[in-house]
C-alpha cells in the first residue's frame, strides 16, 4: 500500500518555530477574501524544474493551461527542456463521470514512447481528487511497465497554500526517489540544495563559488535538477535549505532517516552571500575548507566592490521605502543596504514573527516597520524625502502622486539578482529607475486640468 | 476550405494552447463596470487566473474566490462558500453587480448555485462554466448569455438608433472600441457587452480601483433589449444574441463570424448604410479602406510566399486565416483549442484541434506562426518567423492596444504579418 502524505501532521511542522506559539499552523482560506495559490501551483513550484522528467497534470484545462511555462527556471540538461512543456490529461465530462485513469494511462503510455522521461511527476488536482482516481495504483502499474520511477503528487489545490504544496512536492521526493539510487562516488563534501529552484540561473550565480571551493552540489530540489541525482540525495552530508520554508518537514524528516543535518540561508546580496558560503562550510565542519572560504569571500567581495564603484555616486543619499512581503521584507532590505541605499521602511504586515525581527535588526533603530503599508507608505515617503518605492504593481500610484521612482518588486524575475554578480543586476536596475523621468512625466496635469 | 478534424484523439494535451472556461467568464465580468468576478472554486483556479491576466494585460486584476477547500467541498453544497464571500466581498467595497461562475470542482461536486444565488440579497450574475468543458471562448459567450438572461428587462419598445454589439472573447480592449466607433460614425449609439475597450484598455486612473473601473454599466445591460438590433460577431456570441431576442420580439439580429479583412468588413459596411439609410459613408471610413487596399498590395509579395500556421480560439483563427487569405497568406495549417461550426468557414489546407505538439508534428508545412506566448518556444526551437496573438501574450507590452479588425486594423495586421516574413527570410528563413 503506497503512503499518503498526512496533511494534518504536515501542517503541525516541528521544525516551525511559529508552531510553539500559533495554535492553529496554517489556517483555512476566508471566501471572498484571499490571494495566494494553492498547493498544487506550490508542487509545481517544487518540482517542475526537472527538466529530465515529465510532469504530467491529471485534471481539468485551468491547472496547467494557465501555468505551463511561467517560471524561468533554468536547466543546463542537454535534452529537451521538458520543464518547459505542458502536459495534462484535460480530463473532459465523460472522464468525470466515469473516471480517468484510463486515460491517464494512456496519456503515460504517450509520453512514455514520444518523450522517453526519467520519471513522470503525475500531479492529483481537484477534480481528480475528488472523484477518487487511483493515481497511486496506475503510477505503480506505469512504473512496472517502463522501468522508470512514476511519482503520485498528492497535493490537489484545495488542500491548502503554495507552502502547503511544496510540503506535499517534498514528501513525494522523499518517499519515491531519495534513496533508490547509489551514487557512484561521494566526497566528505557533498550537499543537497534545496529550495533552489535556479529561477532566472540565480544558482550559476554561486554554484561556480561551491565547485571552486571543492564543495560538491550531489543534487538539488530542484534548480537544474536531474532525476538521478536527487534518487542519491540520501548520501550527502549537508542539507542547505534555499530560502524556502516549506522544504523544512522533508529536511527534518532526511535528517531522522540518513542523519544529514541541515541549514538555512540565503543568497540573495553580500553579505547573505558571503555568510551564507561560510556557514556551508562551517557547517562541513573541515578547518581547511572554511579558511579556503574566508579567502574566497574576501576575494569576491574586494571584486564585487571595485564594480559596485560606478554605483556609489548615483546611490549615495538614496533612500527607499519597501513594501513586500515575508522574508523578501529584509533579504531585499539587506542588499540594499549592500549598495549603499538607506532604507527607511519596510513592510511587515505579510512577515512572521523571525521575519519581522530579522528586518528590525536590519533597519536600525531608525527604520520603520510598518504594519499597514498601504496606508503609511505615502506618509512615510513625505517625512523622511524618499527617493525609491520598491513595491508590488499597485503602489504604482503612490509612487507617481509623490513623483518618486519605482520598482516593481513582485515583477517575474526576467533576470537574476542572486550571488554578488546578481547584486551588480539589482545595482543597474535600481539605477535605471532612480534616473528614469518617466514617474515624473506621467504625472504632468493635462492642459485641461486645473 | 480544406480538411476539417473536428476531434482530437490523444489522450492528453501536449503544450495546449486551449484556456478555461472560467477564464472566459472572469474576462467577460471585467467588461461590466463596477463588477467582481467571483470564481466558484480553489483558491488555485482564482490565483491562476489573476497572475495570468495581471501579465498579460500588465495591470492589477481584482478577482475573488470561494475559496472551496477539501472540507468544504464534501461538506458544504456551495452555500458556506457563496454566501460567506459575498459577506467578504460587500464588507470591504460596494460592487454594482458580483458575477458568480464555477470551476470543474465545483461542478463536480454538484453546486446547486442558482438556488444559493436566489437566497443572497445583493446583485448578482451566476454562470456554470466547468473548465473540462468548453475553452476561453465559450466561457465569455456563457457570462455574457447569463448577464442578459438574468439582468436585461424585457420590453416590446425599440430605440431606432440604439445597437448592441457582443464580441467574441478573442477581440482586444482597442478593438471592441474600433468596433464601436465604426458603427457610431453611421448615427448609431452603440453599446457592447461586455465591453473591455473602457476597463482593461490599460489607462492610467486617478487611484489603484478595487473594482472593474469601466465598461457596460449595469443599468445599460437591464436596458439593452431596447436597441435596434444585437450584432454579435464571433459564432461563440450566436446564443447570446438569441437571449436577447427572447427578451424583446421586435429586436433583430445579425450576425458577422469575423470582421477582419477587406470583405468582412465591406459587408458590415453595406449593412450600416441600409440600416442608417445614408447614402454616404463616413469620410474617415472611405480613406482606411483605400489605405487597406494599398496595404494588400504592399504587403502581398511577402504573404504570398510564406505559408503560415494559426492556432487559437475559433472565432479568432477564422478572422485572422481570412485576413491573410484576402492578401494571398497562404494558410496551411489552422488549430483551434476546440471544436465550433466556424472551423468549416476557415479558408486554410488542413484545419484540426489540437494543441503546440500538434503543431510541432506538422513543422514541414509551415515558415511563420501565429500563435500565443507558447509559440516563442516553437518558433525558437523549429526556426519559424513568429506573430505573437491571443491570450496569453506576456512577452511584449501593449496588447490591449493590438488593432487587427476592420479596414484600419486589417492594414497593420498585414504590415506586421508580412514584415515579420520578409524579415525571417532575411535572416535565413529556417536554415538552423
Amino acid at each position: 500500500m503506497a503512503k499518503k502524505p498526512k496533511i494534518k501532521e504536515l501542517l503541525d511542522e516541528s521544525a516551525c518555530a511559529h508552531n510553539k506559539t500559533k495554535k492553529n499552523a496554517c489556517n483555512a482560506p476566508v471566501p471572498g477574501a484571499t490571494t495566494g495559490g494553492c498547493a498544487f501551483e506550490g508542487a509545481q513550484i517544487s518540482l517542475f524544474p526537472y527538466a529530465d522528467a515529465a510532469h504530467l497534470v491529471h485534471g481539468p484545462l485551468t491547472c496547467l493551461g494557465s501555468s505551463w511555462e511561467t517560471r524561468a527556471t533554468e536547466t543546463s540538461f542537454v535534452g529537451r527542456d521538458l520543464t518547459q512543456m505542458g502536459f495534462t490529461t484535460a480530463i473532459s465530462m465523460s472522464d468525470v463521470v466515469f473516471g480517468g485513469e484510463q486515460k491517464l494511462l494512456g496519456a503515460i503510455d504517450y509520453i512514455m514512447e514520444r518523450y522517453a522521461p526519467q520519471a513522470i511527476f503525475v500531479y492529483a488536482t481537484c477534480v481528480t481528487a475528488l472523484i477518487g482516481d487511483d493515481l497511486d495504483a496506475v503510477c505503480r502499474h506505469a512504473a512496472r511497465k517502463y522501468g522508470v520511477p512514476m511519482v503520485p503528487v498528492h497535493a490537489p489545490g484545495f488542500v491548502g497554500s503554495k507552502n502547503l504544496g511544496s510540503r506535499l512536492g517534498g514528501e513525494a521526493v522523499l518517499e519515491r526517489l531519495i534513496g533508490t539510487l547509489e551514487p557512484e562516488t561521494t566526497t566528505p563534501f557533498d550537499i543537497n540544495l534545496i529550495g533552489e529552484y535556479n529561477v532566472t540561473g540565480d544558482m550559476w550565480r554561486y554554484a561556480p563559488l561551491l565547485e571552486e571551493l571543492g564543495i560538491r552540489v550531489l543534487s538539488t530540489l530542484s534548480g537544474d535538477g536531474r532525476v538521478a541525482r536527487i534518487r542519491t540525495a540520501h548520501r550527502a552530508r549537508l542539507n542547505v535549505i534555499v530560502c524556502a520554508k516549506s522544504l523544512i518537514s522533508l529536511t527534518r524528516k532526511m535528517e531522522e532517516r540518513y542523519g544529514i543535518p541541515s541549514i538555512s540561508l540565503s543568497f540573495y546580496g553580500r553579505r547573505d552571500t558571503s555568510s551564507g558560503l561560510l556557514a556551508i562550510a562551517e557547517a562541513l565542519g573541515d578547518a581547511d575548507l572554511i579558511e579556503r572560504t574566508r579567502n574566497l569571500i574576501a576575494r569576491e567581495e574586494a571584486r564585487l566592490e571595485q564594480r559596485l564603484a560606478p554605483y556609489r555616486a548615483v546611490f549615495e543619499g538614496k533612500k527607499a521605502v519597501l513594501n513586500t512581503g515575508g522574508n523578501k521584507s529584509w533579504s531585499i532590505a539587506s542588499a540594499l543596504q549592500d549598495l549603499g541605499i538607506e532604507v527607511v521602511a519596510t513592510a511587515v504586515k505579510k512577515a512572521t514573527e523571525a521575519d519581522r525581527e530579522k528586518a528590525g535588526q536590519y533597519l536600525g533603530e531608525n527604520g520603520v516597520l510598518m504594519m499597514n503599508p498601504g496606508a503609511e507608505q505615502a506618509r512615510i515617503i513625505d517625512e523622511t524625502g524618499a527617493d525609491l518605492l520598491l513595491a508590488g504593481g499597485r503602489s504604482l500610484y503612490t509612487a507617481i502622486k509623490k513623483r518618486i521612482a519605482f520598482a516593481d518588486v513582485n515583477q517575474e524575475k526576467k533576470k537574476s539578482y542572486g550571488g554578488y554578480d546578481g547584486l551588480l543586476n539589482l545595482a543597474e536596475d535600481l539605477k535605471n529607475a532612480l534616473e528614469n523621468p518617466v514617474f515624473r512625466n506621467v504625472a504632468r496635469r493635462a492642459p485641461w486640468e486645473k | 476550405m480544406g480538411e476539417v478534424k473536428h476531434k482530437n484523439l490523444k489522450p492528453l494535451q501536449v503544450n495546449p494552447i486551449k484556456l478555461s472556461q472560467p477564464m472566459g467568464a472572469a474576462l467577460a465580468f471585467f467588461g461590466v463596470g463596477g463588477c467582481m468576478p467571483l470564481m466558484h472554486g480553489a483558491i488555485g483556479c482564482t490565483s491562476f487566473t489573476k497572475v495570468f491576466l495581471t501579465r498579460h494585460f500588465a495591470e492589477p486584476i481584482a478577482i475573488q474566490t470561494t475559496a472551496v477547500t477539501d472540507v468544504t467541498a464534501i461538506l458544504d453544497g456551495g452555500d458556506y462558500n457563496i454566501v460567506e464571500s459575498v459577506k467578504n466581498i460587500t464588507g470591504k467595497v460596494t460592487p454594482e453587480l458580483i458575477g458568480l461562475f464555477t470551476t470543474g470542482l465545483t461542478e463536480t461536486k454538484g453546486d446547486d448555485i442558482r438556488g444559493v444565488a436566489a437566497r443572497i440579497d445583493f446583485p448578482l450574475v451566476h454562470v456554470n462554466t466547468p473548465d473540462y468543458e468548453g475553452a476561453l471562448e465559450s466561457g465569455w459567450a456563457l457570462a455574457t448569455k447569463a448577464l442578459i438572461d438574468q439582468l436585461v428587462e424585457p420590453t416590446e419598445a425599440i430605440d431606432d438608433e440604439k445597437v448592441l454589439l457582443l464580441p467574441h472573447v478573442s477581440l482586444t480592449p482597442v478593438e471592441v472600441e474600433k468596433i464601436r466607433e465604426f458603427i457610431a460614425a453611421f448615427g448609431f449609439e452603440v453599446l457592447a457587452l461586455p465591453d473591455l475597450s473602457t476597463s482593461l484598455d490599460g489607462h492610467l486612473g486617478e487611484k489603484q480601483a478595487a473594482l472593474s473601473s469601466g465598461g457596460i454599466s449595469v443599468e445599460e445591460i437591464r436596458a439593452a433589449a431596447s436597441a435596434n438590433f444585437v450584432l454579435s460577431v464571433g459564432a461563440s456570441m450566436r446564443p447570446s444574441a438569441e437571449a436577447l431576442r427572447k427578451k424583446n420580439p421586435f429586436i433583430r439580429h445579425l450576425h458577422f463570424d469575423h470582421l477582419q479583412g477587406l470583405e468582412a468588413t465591406d459587408a458590415l459596411a453595406a449593412l450600416l448604410l441600409k440600416e442608417s439609410g445614408r447614402q454616404e459613408p463616413p469620410q474617415g471610413l472611405v480613406r482606411w479602406r483605400k489605405r487597406l487596399q494599398d496595404a494588400m498590395l504592399d504587403s502581398h509579395f511577402s504573404l504570398g510566399q510564406t505559408r503560415f500556421l494559426v492556432a487559437g480560439e475559433p472565432d479568432q483563427i477564422a478572422g485572422l486565416c481570412s485576413s491573410l487569405r484576402e492578401a494571398g497568406g497562404r494558410v496551411r495549417v489552422a488549430i483551434s483549442t476546440v471544436d465550433s461550426p466556424q472551423l468549416e468557414q476557415i479558408p486554410a489546407e488542413k484545419v484540426l484541434v489540437g494543441d503546440l505538439e500538434d503543431a510541432e508534428n506538422l513543422h514541414d508545412e509551415y515558415d511563420l506562426i501565429i500563435t500565443n506566448f507558447h509559440g516563442e518556444t516553437l518558433s525558437h526551437r523549429l526556426h519559424k518567423a513568429l506573430v505573437l496573438r491571443g491570450y496569453p501574450n506576456w512577452e511584449q507590452v501593449g496588447n490591449q492596444l493590438k488593432n487587427d479588425v476592420l479596414y484600419e486594423g486589417g492594414a497593420y495586421f498585414l504590415f506586421e504579418a508580412a514584415n515579420a516574413a520578409t524579415r525571417w527570410r532575411v535572416e535565413g528563413g529556417g536554415e538552423s
